[in-house]
């Protein structure tokens, strides 16, 4: 059912120096295939964020470039083909919660379309809540809204930065069986920013592991896992395996960093 | 019948102690009580109701268009943020303009009608509405922006989907303060001149030391602001708006290097000097009222005269800083000590906190012939009208400020078995230090203004009397450099005071000043 072409992102020499002179990013050279999932694992502070950002064209690279489909994210951006969630959902407090999801179709100036809107509330679980503000919603239902919001506009491209990290374990656990279903038929080529291993692995096709700041990437793994998924799946051998290899990465990449070499 | 009792039992406590002070001081000409108001207001309705209609419809037009400037100005301000540094040092020099001698010059340049207690109603209201309005306008979380850019829309979206509506507390906030000042700045335009209204019968009671009357006049003006006061609080909670954490936040920290902070500076001068020069000669406003810049440095330089009018001026600026020092830092002291001890002894606050909320609505100056009345017309007298004016903002803004101590810090004082002496040294005054800041910054004018206006009304002497002076002999030289000594000291005081917060802020409350 994707409404839109599946949307290649491509990073040449992609770069991110902050004004203060921190290095976030060392150049990148990196293709995320159109409608795969890739996730971004790496320790706290080293950079995913800001991939994701420079991505969504909310900051500016200091060198290198990204290229959605052949556009520059900005462009991108304002045909309403980007969407994102952030780990806080950001809901505006004084709009219901049909209102904030018919929100993103206003800011991507596409047409109102309250049928797909209730459509979305119904299938992330809140149906009944349509007229509820966000202060009476829990943080599970709030987050599942803004995810509704971020598929609103039938994306080509979804931005997930730890959409689930404020949640509880059991939350987490079924928002991540419970939403993926809901993006992967879209065709949306989706990053997805998380801390927790065994969530890349049982959300994404593909996992890059980035070393500590400045952010690189110090494995590609791809994760040949049928979908759909269930939470079963975590405790199978593959998965473990795939599991144990980006851990194993990330304990690399630690190690190999040269602020810590340093100490 | 307990809620009426408690709700009203302050009011009614004030009034038997106002009535037993009047019966003491029978005879001296200085205070009416409330039963020799009520018998003055029941044998004048209709000229108290007429000069109360007059005042109030200037206000309300005030109120109208100063507020709409506030909303203009920060509407411009997030559409071009580079211009927001400008737009706002020009708004506090306009700010800064001391009503007792701008009044006077928008007489002569504007006629007799309503024009001058309009403009000054609008030019009281403005700034009051514009600083919280702006803190609003920049108050939401930063990822509320991003959403909106990861949809590639600009600042116009921004200001219409998240801005707009966020600010809305803080605008009511600002609105609330806005009202009482609207019908300040009514009267004292009607102080300059006009023919009709409250104003107008202050001037002319003063005049005739009509005791009982002065003080009907100066309760009919606190009452109505006291009204609009607590009207414009009404609306914000029939629209359930969240009170903001700070009604008043700082100014934005500059992030330039000192080379660019005086260079903005600069440019902020120049502004002036061009909207001066150029607005006066645009508008072909008559040169002997409206005094271009070359003038004023000619009088101040080759004139004449220039030695006896720097004289004249240094004189006057020094009389008025003898007042507006101590009654300014008394008032600081005073309302940020009384909010401390009431918070060590809550039984108090009940009692005094409505009574400060409701006195902190009423537009002092328009009282100052009641102060002049009690406490005679020497420095005692004025210095505790600046006082006044000072102390019942910083009162309730050091109030709030107090409750606002984060819980989880006060939480792990209590863990370890802290009492309220420590909370409060630890917790409490650290975050009662932005609305101390904010107040003391927005005192400066207002400390100015009850000097000025206490000068003229009443101790002859000061730079409030020079203004009256000059413009009584049409000296307009004289009374527009007044203007521009009244204004340059207040925007640098301003400036100091915006300072010494900035570097406090960034210690004990660097959320505030890094946004």
């Amino acid at each position: 059912m994707p409404d839109r072409p599946p949307a290649p992102i491509t990073c040449t020499g992609l770069a991110k120096t902050h004004d203060n002179g921190v290095i976030a990013l060392e150049p990148l050279d990196v293709t995320f295939a159109p409608g795969q999932t890739t996730a971004l694992v790496g320790p706290s502070g080293c950079g995913k964020s800001t991939l994701l950002r420079l991505v969504a064209g909310l900051d500016q690279p200091s060198a290198g470039q990204v290229s959605i489909a052949g556009l520059p994210p900005a462009r991108q951006a304002a045909k309403g083909a980007i969407a994102m969630a952030f780990q806080d959902p950001s809901l505006l407090p004084w709009l219901t919660l049909r209102r904030n999801i018919a929100l993103a179709r206003k800011l991507a100036r596409q047409p109102a379309d309250p049928r797909l809107v209730d459509e979305l509330i119904g299938l992330v679980g809140l149906e009944g809540f349509q007229e509820t503000r966000p202060a009476a919603l829990s943080g599970g239902m709030r987050q599942r809204a803004a995810i509704a919001r971020a598929l609103a506009t039938r994306p080509q491209v979804l931005l997930l930065d730890e959409p689930f990290g404020a949640l509880d374990e059991l939350t987490r656990r079924q928002l991540a069986r419970d939403l993926p279903p809901l993006w992967q038929p879209l065709g949306t080529t989706t990053l997805l920013v998380t801390h927790s291993v065994d969530e890349a692995v049982l959300l994404s096709d593909r996992i890059l592991v980035l070393s500590p700041r400045p952010a690189r990437v110090v494995a590609d793994l791809p994760v040949p896992l049928p979908h759909p998924r269930p939470v079963q799946v975590t405790e199978s051998a593959a998965f473990r395996r795939i599991a144990a290899q980006a851990l194993a990465a990330l304990a690399q990449g630690v190690a190999d960093s040269p602020a810590l070499a340093a100490q | 019948m307990t809620t009426l009792v408690r709700r009203a039992g302050p009011a009614v406590l004030l009034l038997a102690m106002w009535q037993l002070a009047a019966a003491v001081a029978a005879g001296q000409f200085v205070l009416a009580g409330p039963m020799a108001v009520l018998a003055w207001l029941a044998d004048n309705p209709g000229l108290i109701t007429r000069a109360l209609s007059v005042t109030l419809t200037n206000a309300a037009w005030g109120f109208l268009a100063g507020n709409l400037a506030a909303v203009l100005i920060a509407v411009a301000g997030m559409l071009w943020p580079r211009a927001l540094g400008l737009l706002t040092g020009l708004a506090l020099v306009v700010f800064c303009l001391p009503l007792v001698a701008t009044g006077p010059i928008l007489r002569v340049m504007m006629g007799p009608g309503n024009g001058p207690q309009i403009t000054l109603a609008a030019l009281a209201v403005y700034y009051t509405t514009l600083i919280p309005l702006l803190a609003g306008l920049r108050a939401a979380p930063s990822v509320w922006f991003d959403l909106v850019a990861s949809y590639g829309r600009g600042r116009l979206a921004a200001l219409v989907h998240v801005r707009a509506r966020a600010s809305l507390p803080y605008l009511l906030a600002g609105l609330q303060i806005a009202a009482p000042a609207a019908f300040l700045g009514a009267m004292v335009g009607e102080f300059t001149g006009a023919e009709r209204g409250l104003g107008v019968l202050t001037i002319r009671f003063t005049r005739d030391l009509d005791v009982p009357a002065l003080w009907s006049v100066a309760i009919v003006a606190a009452g109505v602001s006291i009204a609009a006061y607590l009207a414009v609080g009404a609306l914000g909670r029939r629209f359930r708006l969240e009170r903001p954490p700070v009604i008043l936040a700082p100014p934005r920290l500059s992030r330039g290097s000192a080379a660019s902070r005086i260079g903005s500076a600069t440019v902020l001068v120049l502004a002036v000097l061009a909207l001066w020069w150029g607005g006066t000669e645009a508008l072909h406003l008559n040169p002997f009222f409206a005094r271009r810049p070359p003038d004023l440095l000619a009088a101040l330089t080759s004139a004449p005269d220039a030695a006896a009018t720097r004289q004249a001026l240094l004189q006057a600026a020094a009389q008025t800083a003898a007042l507006v020092l101590p009654g300014y830092l008394a008032g600081l002291a005073l309302g940020a000590a009384l909010a401390v001890l009431l918070f060590l002894a809550p039984v108090l606050s009940g009692l005094v906190t409505p009574l400060a909320i409701a006195l902190r609505s009423v537009p002092i100056v328009t009282t100052a012939p009641l102060v002049v009345l009690l406490l005679g017309r020497g420095a005692p007298g004025t210095i505790a009208l600046v006082a006044l004016m000072v102390f019942f903002p910083t009162f309730v803004a050091c109030q709030h400020g107090l409750g606002q101590a984060p819980g989880q810090i006060l939480d792990i004082l209590r863990g370890y078995a802290a009492g309220p002496l420590k909370q409060l040294v630890h917790v409490r005054i650290p975050a009662m230090l932005p609305a101390f800041f904010a107040s003391a910054r927005m005192g400066v004018p207002a400390a100015i203004l009850a000097a000025t206006v206490a000068e003229w009304l009443a101790t002859g002497r000061g730079l409030g009397n020079l203004m009256v002076l000059s413009a009584s002999v049409s000296d307009y030289t004289m009374l527009w450099l007044t203007v521009v000594l009244v204004t340059m000291a207040s925007a640098l005081c301003y400036g100091g005071v915006a300072w010494i917060e900035r570097r406090v802020l960034r210690v004990f409350a660097p959320e505030q000043v890094d946004r």
